[in-house]
């Protein structure tokens, strides 16, 4: 019985919502609309599954960030089953950033790497990288810049780092900057560009792109992690489902925020596909080393990465 | 000059198609058929899409590899420190510093340090085929030994040449074990094995082998076989002008001879035993 009243009461406050009326609201002192009418030339991006105008993409994916920085790494981990830290592991190996003994001059001196981590708040990334540089190749030099447009996801990182060895060297520097443009990095004077499921959420992708074929030095290397397109079709089926019913309920459940999970799976559903991504990192002047891209874990993720060729003079 | 030779497919249709081809005078038969059978040809990329199913004189060779310019500027500058550095990564990013890339411009070889080996075993092919061509290792070879080079058989211009092609391992034989290993590991080893096809094919071919028959197969075997097992003791060979692994091979092409005359002994047994039984039963009365 007790069921079924509380049934009826769902149901009954169901009917009940808040009427929405279907023309839009005008004032009784003027004929012009009270709300702001969305000029019909501003372009449209994705956010997630709905089209948004590209002005209020940026904000909506910071709110999107700034709700999950907290829970990141626990939400990473529950939605990959852990799969996310080999995926890492396995991109800052094949990277091999650090200038290995061997190759130095013969004072063995270095001047390292410059790397530059967009999307790259929480810094997890970017303290793999310098562990690898520091314990592999012996490399004390190379350094890592962390940019973000998400002050949140920057905090986050930021607090991660006083744990490391790198807190507080020059080895380690934090932005808060819009990978689309950043007029404060001089072009040619980085080695390596990555971005680590980051450019999914960019409202101008090729801009971002262009952007970092600029700030790379001739030779320097783009690489970046996404997810993408499954190729097996029963495994889609089963991904798809787990990212739809799975993902956003796990976000409700643990982090207390359906939406932006929901956001997090749409908008990795309208990520281009890895041919299409490899076309778009071709036509910002990069060369591709062989295919161009290697999928992870069958095509849930997939490494891109494109070099900037070195003009012979 | 004109010969075809059917080669990895040799069809009956297609092999008495090649051999009557050859036959005919060669001016006019270069002229005709070359529209006929030269396949429609794009660019070459970086695609194996281009892989013709016959090999012919007629057409110019494929490359020795399908690098892009820049991959192989990196490459040839990175073999020079082969001697030194082994078949490592060490050796490309010296190379790709050399041709003035940075340290990290080893991302454009996925495959690392495969790639330089594969880049070493392909320019080692192409340095052969030329030593062959332009600098007529046969006739400095027949000379050596007071011969006419017209003379040497097949199977003496494929000893010169495997022996021509394991000398040029010499200033690597340090670390052609570590080449091998990483040869032989399993995502690398159809690549490894198309290689060594490729090598034993231009072997025979620059020695003039024009087999079209089913022998063209285990000739390439054998080929591909012997190099491979001299090549693993070259590597634990002392002396310096390799003489220990040329003996090996004379020795292997000895055991080669051996085999075939057990091979077409057994095969000349048994077709001479069936003959005679479908004699016998023919002879009771079987319709057979």
């Amino acid at each position: 019985m007790s069921s079924r009243s509380a049934w009826r009461a769902l149901h009954y406050s169901a009917k009940r919502r808040a009427f929405q009326p279907t023309t839009p609201y005008r004032c009784f002192s003027c004929t012009r609309r009270a709300h702001d009418p969305k000029s019909d030339h501003e372009r449209m991006t994705h956010f997630g599954f709905t089209n948004v105008p590209e002005s209020e993409k940026e904000s909506r994916v910071g709110a999107v960030f700034s709700s999950v920085a907290s829970s990141y790494d626990t939400m990473n981990d529950l939605m990959s089953l852990g799969i996310h830290r080999i995926w890492k592991d396995h991109f800052v190996r094949s990277l091999n950033p650090g200038c290995p003994v061997a190759n130095r001059d013969v004072d063995g001196k270095t001047k390292g790497w410059n790397i530059l981590d967009i999307a790259g708040g929480t810094g997890d990334i970017a303290f793999r990288m310098l562990d690898h540089a520091t314990n592999i190749n012996h490399d004390l030099e190379t350094r890592v810049t962390i940019s973000d447009i998400n002050a949140d996801m920057l905090a986050e990182g930021q607090k991660r780092s006083i744990e490391t060895p790198y807190y507080n060297t020059s080895r380690l520097s934090f932005v808060e900057a819009n990978a689309e443009s950043m007029p404060h990095i001089p072009d040619a004077s980085v080695d390596l560009y990555t971005v680590v499921f980051g450019i999914r959420n960019f409202t101008d992708k090729q801009a971002a792109l262009n952007e970092a074929f600029r700030v790379l030095k001739p030779g320097g290397v783009f690489a970046c992690m996404e997810f993408s397109k499954v190729d097996n079709p029963l495994f889609d089926a089963v991904y798809k489902r787990w990212n739809f019913s799975a993902i956003p309920l796990i976000g409700q459940v643990v982090a207390g925020d359906r939406d932006s999970y929901q956001y997090l799976v749409e908008s990795i559903e309208r990520f281009p596909s890895q041919e299409e991504f490899r076309g778009m990192i071709q036509k910002a002047g990069f060369m591709i080393p062989g295919r161009g891209y290697e999928n992870l874990t069958g095509g849930i993720a997939a490494i891109h990465k494109g070099i900037k060729p070195v003009i012979k003079s | 000059m004109a010969s075809l030779r059917a080669s990895p497919f040799p069809r009956r249709a297609l092999a008495s198609y090649f051999q009557s081809v050859r036959l005919q005078p060669t001016p006019l038969n270069t002229a005709t058929l070359l529209p006929r059978i030269q396949p429609t040809r794009s660019p070459r990329t970086c695609s194996s899409a281009s892989i013709r199913p016959y090999h012919s004189t007629l057409h110019p060779r494929l490359p020795e590899h399908e690098y892009t310019n820049s991959q192989t500027a990196i490459l040839t500058a990175a073999l020079h420190h082969i001697p030194a550095h082994g078949f490592t990564l060490e050796a490309l990013t010296l190379g790709a510093r050399d041709a003035g890339f940075l340290d990290v411009s080893v991302q454009l070889l996925p495959r690392a340090e495969f790639d330089l080996i594969l880049f070493w075993l392909a320019s080692r092919r192409g340095i052969l085929r030329s030593r062959v061509e332009e600098a007529a290792l046969f006739t400095k070879r027949a000379a050596g030994s007071g011969r006419d080079p017209a003379s040497l058989s097949v199977e003496e211009k494929t000893k010169i040449l495997i022996a021509e092609r394991l000398r040029m391992n010499t200033e690597i034989k340090a670390h052609w074990q570590d080449a091998l290993a990483q040869m032989s590991l399993l995502g690398n080893i159809p690549i490894s094995l198309s290689e060594l096809h490729a090598l034993s094919n231009d072997i025979l071919s620059l020695a003039g082998d024009s087999s079209v028959d089913g022998s063209w197969y285990t000739r390439r075997m054998a080929v591909s076989a012997i190099y491979a097992s001299a090549e693993v003791v070259m590597t634990r060979d002392p002396t310096p002008d390799l003489s220990e692994t040329i003996a090996f091979v004379d020795r292997r092409f000895e055991d080669k001879l051996v085999l075939k005359e057990k091979f077409e002994g057994v095969g000349q047994c048994v077709s001479f035993w069936g003959n005679t039984a479908v004699g016998v039963g023919r002879s009771w009365g079987m319709k057979i």
